[in-house]
């Protein structure tokens, strides 16, 4: 047994983590603050740590300025389509990789892994260019068709199904069970941590995401959250209180449902250490 | 390029030291309440880039941002953050550690987690010092871990884009021109798609052979155990 170092330097390091903690979280207090603030209180030097305000009215005003209802009502409809698409398509074609032995398998799996190294800037251009031709921009096709498969959901759910043992599904096998149901009863049910990473993965992801939706959509009703609660409308710019209001909409429920599911997510990193 | 070239070193290097302190210093075992810190350390990786360059934009605010009031403590006074090209990739440089450093902490943690003790109890029986444990021990048994966070840090910082189109849009003075933004603003504002293309290729070619840099400079000194 490691004995503990005396008192007087445990305070100092809880202190240290404690302080680190504080500083690293202040932008998100701060945004808090300054969503309950009226435009004087934020506007005072010094300024002050406490709210002024008590009721929601710089989130009702930002809600008025900006269709913010309309921006997450359009993120949640995209990022939870991509996420249920995903669910399907990465499973199938991880459940193919990971079973069944056809001819170029190796290959088909090395040109996958070969895409995780492109970053999505490099392809950005031609990908336009693709949505373009098919006629979608300005709609959410844009946004949800090149993203129905992803090679890193497909190289983790294929690494957690090597994993099960073979034997279950030769005994089903035996039992005359199709390939398709030895998958739907067998495979999917023992899957589902690496299901439920994957989704949540895939759910920040698109929750989250910029670049893109920039690109692709400009019809302002269309907009995803993040664009919509970082592009500049006239006269939006200065009013740091209701800013403060819309960032809060859009990021202290993920804050939240983080907090719920915070285990699954820092083991996935672990594991896999992939992506942000 | 310059701009992207200090853009990297400027976050890579500190977010990968600040992560690997943390992590040593959640990896002590007496402390109470890990789980809970980690936790708070790594809320700014989930949270949107977006999200956090509208709130950065407002702490950075010249004459009401919480930044400059907390500098005019130390007397240092009036910096105009993202509104003066001396300042401004600093600004962004800040932005991106800290919102990697709880990436890193938990690589690190994982790093951290699969050394064995009795090494530490073998050296402590011998009376090494924890300075010396760390960097005798922990050190050279987590440079797989190092060069891997390295390299994903390299990466991401090679990709910044969102935090320079929210915050300075390249400016002020095209002191934040990184390529992904000078990339986009070819393809999407002078819709120059065949050079915006060119660049991309370009990027794409740089990542990789400093990648492969890494790798050989590593070598030798990464112990794999």
């Amino acid at each position: 047994m490691r004995r503990k170092p005396a008192l007087p330097i445990r305070i100092i390091v809880y202190l240290a983590i404690l302080f680190v903690a504080i500083i690293i979280n202040l932008p998100f207090f701060w945004m808090l603050v300054t969503s309950f603030k009226t435009e004087d209180a934020a506007f005072s030097i010094p300024p002050s740590f406490l709210p002024t305000i008590f009721d929601l009215r710089n989130f009702v005003k930002a809600f008025e300025l900006i269709p913010l209802a309309r921006y997450i009502w359009n993120t949640l409809f995209v990022a939870l389509t991509v996420t249920l698409l995903q669910l399907i398509f990465n499973s199938l074609a991880a459940y193919g990789l990971a079973r069944i032995r056809f001819r170029g398998a190796n290959v088909v799996f090395m040109i996958l892994i070969g895409t995780l190294m492109v970053p999505p800037e490099v392809t950005m251009v031609p990908l336009y260019v693709i949505v373009k031709q098919f006629g979608f921009i300005d709609k959410y096709s844009a946004l949800i068709v090149p993203f129905m498969s992803s090679a890193f959901g497909i190289f983790l759910l294929r690494q957690f199904f090597m994993g099960i043992p073979k034997e279950l599904e030769e005994a089903a096998i035996i039992d005359g069970a199709s390939r398709m149901k030895i998958f739907v009863r067998i495979i999917l049910p023992l899957s589902k941590p690496a299901l439920y990473t994957m989704a949540l993965y895939t759910f920040l992801a698109h929750w989250n995401e910029y670049m893109w939706p920039l690109i692709v959509i400009n019809d302002a009703k269309k907009q995803m959250i993040q664009v919509g609660i970082s592009q500049f409308v006239s006269g939006w710019e200065t009013q740091w209180t209701l800013r403060m209001a819309a960032s809060t909409t859009a990021v202290i429920p993920i804050i939240i449902l983080f907090f719920f599911v915070q285990k699954q997510f820092v083991e996935g990193i672990s594991i896999s250490g992939l992506k942000e | 390029m310059g701009v992207t070239g200090i853009y990297i070193l400027g976050t890579v290097i500190p977010s990968v030291i600040i992560g690997l302190l943390l992590a040593a210093l959640l990896n002590i075992e007496w402390i109470k309440g890990r789980g809970l810190f980690r936790t708070l350390f790594y809320i700014p990786v989930v949270t949107s880039m977006a999200a956090a360059a509208v709130i950065w934009g407002w702490l950075y605010e010249p004459n009401f941002g919480l930044v400059n009031y907390f500098l005019s403590i130390f007397g240092i006074s009036n910096i105009k953050w993202l509104s003066d090209p001396n300042y401004a990739l600093l600004a962004l440089i800040i932005v991106g550690v800290w919102k990697r450093i709880g990436y890193n902490m938990v690589l690190f943690l994982a790093g951290l987690q699969t050394i064995p003790k009795t090494y530490y109890e073998a050296a402590e029986i011998d009376g090494a010092t924890p300075w010396r444990k760390f960097v005798n021990i922990t050190l050279p048994l987590l440079s797989p871990t190092t060069l891997f966070v390295f390299i994903m840090q390299f990466i991401a910082s090679f990709r910044v884009f969102v935090s320079v189109s929210v915050m300075t849009s390249g400016g002020p003075a095209k002191s934040t021109q990184v390529i992904t933004y000078y990339l986009y603003e070819n393809a999407f504002k002078y819709l120059k798609f065949g050079y915006a293309s060119a660049v991309a290729v370009v990027m794409f070619a740089m990542m990789v052979v400093f990648t492969l840099i890494q790798f050989r400079v590593s070598k030798g000194r990464v112990h794999y155990q």
